[in-house]
């Protein structure tokens, strides 16, 4: 009888307690619901609290949440279509509103697909890619690019800063998005734009440039290359006619002056007896008749004079 | 498991507080089983239930925190305290919750790449799939780049970092692509390519680190460091190439080069060469003049004695010099026609088998 009535009144504490108590976490908030109306103020404050036995709870999250949006093709200003993927980070700011627009997460995801998808669309479709993809700081020193290939580009304009540039761009989305969170219950953190790229038919045909430009580059490396080496050789060639010509010039020079010192001498030597001289180098040039030399002497000459008679005329 | 036991006897209270019954003091298990395997009576299924409870309620009173860790202790949800390394005791059977918080290790984020433990002699391997979503990003220039990077943090507030944002790690993922992404776009590819890297690491790590404190998600930034920055693979063969056509441009001009280092002092070789020639040929010619000039001038002197004599001598013996050397000599005589050979026997002698023909 004792322990029946012991079991009894254990059954009903435990019964009880797992309809009147309940338990919020750090991270949650709740709100107390009866008969699908809600009662009371937000409890925000965690620990163990007590609610009525046909009473429900409904739990929500406190903490800063994530949305992350489908990646979506977009067109820019300039038609390039690009793909865009955006996240955000909402929390639930006010758990009634919430309750009653969208009831659940599941519920404030979608609200939230619809908003951003549609802002984002917006924005993106009326900025040009420039301006997506850079930052209002945006600021390149023309005189120091060295990549050839940008100097050439005429779809590029690389001064303009642009408008917005990315972090306004992101300002704006967001101003723009949560204008219509009030309402449901939701606060807007941020949005980002995670990442923008081409779509693959464009990307081919960025890569495509890409190609060429880099191939037009090592075009331009392979003619500097032989425009130096002939630029060289040609050097080569000039200094080494100015060494040839320089010497032979010098060498001329030389011998020109030994001639005429030659000459000097000589004609000081010879001048001393002209007739003798004559004399004295026809007898020597004779020295040079060789074998095949035919010697016409004449009959009286003074060769043969001593042939022909012993006396002395 | 040890350490749970060397627990219960060094703290038998929760056990002797919950047995009911006469006997005071823990009880023996063997008193305990032979209660269970004797059945019947409520008394003793209370004790087996109420045992049950003792072992539970043992094996959940504590908790060991790591050193690297931090432990946020949960009393029915709601955060009482933060336990620091070493064990600890809470209220059993599931009252106290507890959330481990690695504060002191350094965690790291990977983009574009994912290593895949330790290999073979220490190695990192890393994961051969592409994640090319994550590192193809847009530069300034509206060309692509594939851009690897690692994010290194560490959870410093370990409350904040549980109770701040439901997904923090996933936050910072985004964030961190999402700050790259700008940097990245805010600059020339070129620039992505050779220079920025430090400037870009610099001013995402800044970057992630301001959007992370803003959420006051707990995570603080170590390091942003770049891994693997290079052109889309369709577009790699082309650098390629064009590193190619520059290492071609230097090697022709260092060709070039080098044909002028071996022609020019060739060329100037022979240069001292011809004027050293040009001279020898000066030297030659001035001494040969000063010779015979010296010759002349001492012939002179002497004939200068005896002119009609040594003229005579100088003739005669000079023909006498000469005519023995000489093919062929012809006497001519004024009134006579034709020449006539003289002194020609060797000569006819040799020409005698013409003659015969």
């Amino acid at each position: 009888m004792k322990t029946s009535l012991f079991a009894i009144a254990a059954i009903l504490l435990v019964l009880a307690g797992s309809t009147m108590l309940f338990k919020i976490d750090e991270a949650e908030q709740a709100i107390i619901v009866q008969f699908g109306e809600p009662i009371g103020d937000v409890i925000d404050e965690p620990g163990l609290k007590v609610k009525l036995p046909w009473q429900n709870v409904r739990y929500f999250d406190k903490r800063l949440l994530v949305w992350d949006g489908d990646v979506t093709q977009i067109p820019t200003l300039g038609r390039e279509f690009i793909l865009v993927d955006t996240t955000a980070r909402w929390r639930i700011s006010d758990p009634l509103k919430f309750l009653t627009s969208v009831r659940d997460e599941r519920g404030a995801r979608t609200r939230l697909d619809d908003i951003i998808d549609s802002v984002v669309r917006d924005m993106v479709s009326s900025t040009e890619l420039e301006e997506i993809v850079r930052s209002r700081d945006w600021d390149v020193d023309l005189s120091t690019i060295d990549d050839p290939a940008l100097a050439e580009r005429q779809d590029l304009d690389l001064q303009t800063r642009p408008k917005l540039g990315r972090q306004l761009l992101e300002q704006e989305i967001l101003t723009r998005a949560r204008r219509l969170m009030p309402e449901l219950g939701i606060e807007l953190d941020d949005v980002r734009i995670k990442r923008v790229n081409y779509i693959s038919s464009v990307r081919q045909q960025v890569e495509r440039r890409m190609i060429a430009e880099r191939q037009s580059i090592a075009e331009r490396f392979r003619a500097e290359g032989q425009g130096r080496s002939q630029e060289i050789l040609g050097d080569m060639e000039r200094e080494l006619r100015e060494i040839r010509s320089e010497a032979s010039r010098e060498a001329e020079e030389i011998r020109g002056n030994a001639d005429a010192e030659a000459t000097r001498i000589y004609g000081q030597a010879y001048s001393a007896d002209a007739e003798f001289y004559s004399f004295f180098r026809t007898l020597e040039s004779y020295r040079a008749l060789g074998e095949n030399s035919t010697l016409m002497l004449s009959a009286d000459s003074d060769f043969f004079r001593y042939l022909q008679r012993a006396q002395p005329e | 498991m040890s350490q749970t036991i060397e627990l219960g006897k060094r703290r038998p209270g929760p056990q002797s507080g919950w047995q009911s019954g006469p006997r005071s003091g823990p009880p023996e298990l063997g008193e305990v089983l032979s209660k269970l395997r004797g059945g019947g009576g409520g008394g003793k299924f209370l004790g087996a239930l109420l045992l049950i409870f003792a072992i539970w309620g043992a094996f959940t009173a504590f908790y060991t925190v790591q050193p690297e860790e931090r432990a946020v202790i949960k009393r029915f949800g709601a955060v009482v305290g933060i336990a620091d390394p070493g064990l600890h005791f809470k209220l059993p059977f599931g009252i106290d919750q507890i959330q481990f918080v690695a504060t002191e290790r350094v965690l790291k984020q990977e983009f574009g790449f994912r290593s895949e433990g330790t290999g073979e002699g220490g190695r990192t391997r890393y994961s051969s799939d592409q994640f090319e979503d994550e590192s193809l990003m847009l530069t300034g220039d509206l060309n692509m780049i594939d851009v690897e990077w690692v994010v290194q943090y560490r959870i410093e507030d370990p409350m904040k970092f549980l109770y701040q944002m439901r997904e923090p790690t996933r936050t910072l993922r985004d964030i961190s692509e999402s700050v790259m992404r700008r940097v990245v776009g805010n600059r020339l590819g070129s620039d992505v390519l050779t220079v920025g890297r430090v400037e870009i690491q610099s001013q995402a790590r800044d970057e992630i680190q301001t959007s992370m404190a803003h959420y006051d998600s707990g995570i603080h930034i170590i390091t942003v460091e770049m891994q693997d920055v290079v052109p889309p693979p369709a577009v790699q063969p082309a650098f390629n190439e064009v590193n190619e056509a520059r290492q071609e441009r230097e090697r022709m001009i260092n060709e070039a080069q080098k044909r002028v280092n071996q022609e020019i002092p060739r060329v100037e070789g022979e240069a001292l060469r011809i004027v050293a020639e040009a001279q020898g040929y000066a030297a030659e010619r001035v001494n040969r003049a000063l010779g015979e000039s010296a010759r002349f001038s001492a012939v002179l002197a002497e004939y200068r004695q005896a002119p009609e004599v040594t003229r005579a001598r100088l003739y005669l013996e000079t023909l006498n010099e000469v005519l023995p050397t000489i093919g062929q000599v012809l006497v001519v005589q004024d009134g006579q026609i034709g020449p006539l050979p003289l002194l020609d026997i060797n000569r006819s002698s040799r020409a005698n088998p013409e003659d015969a023909r």
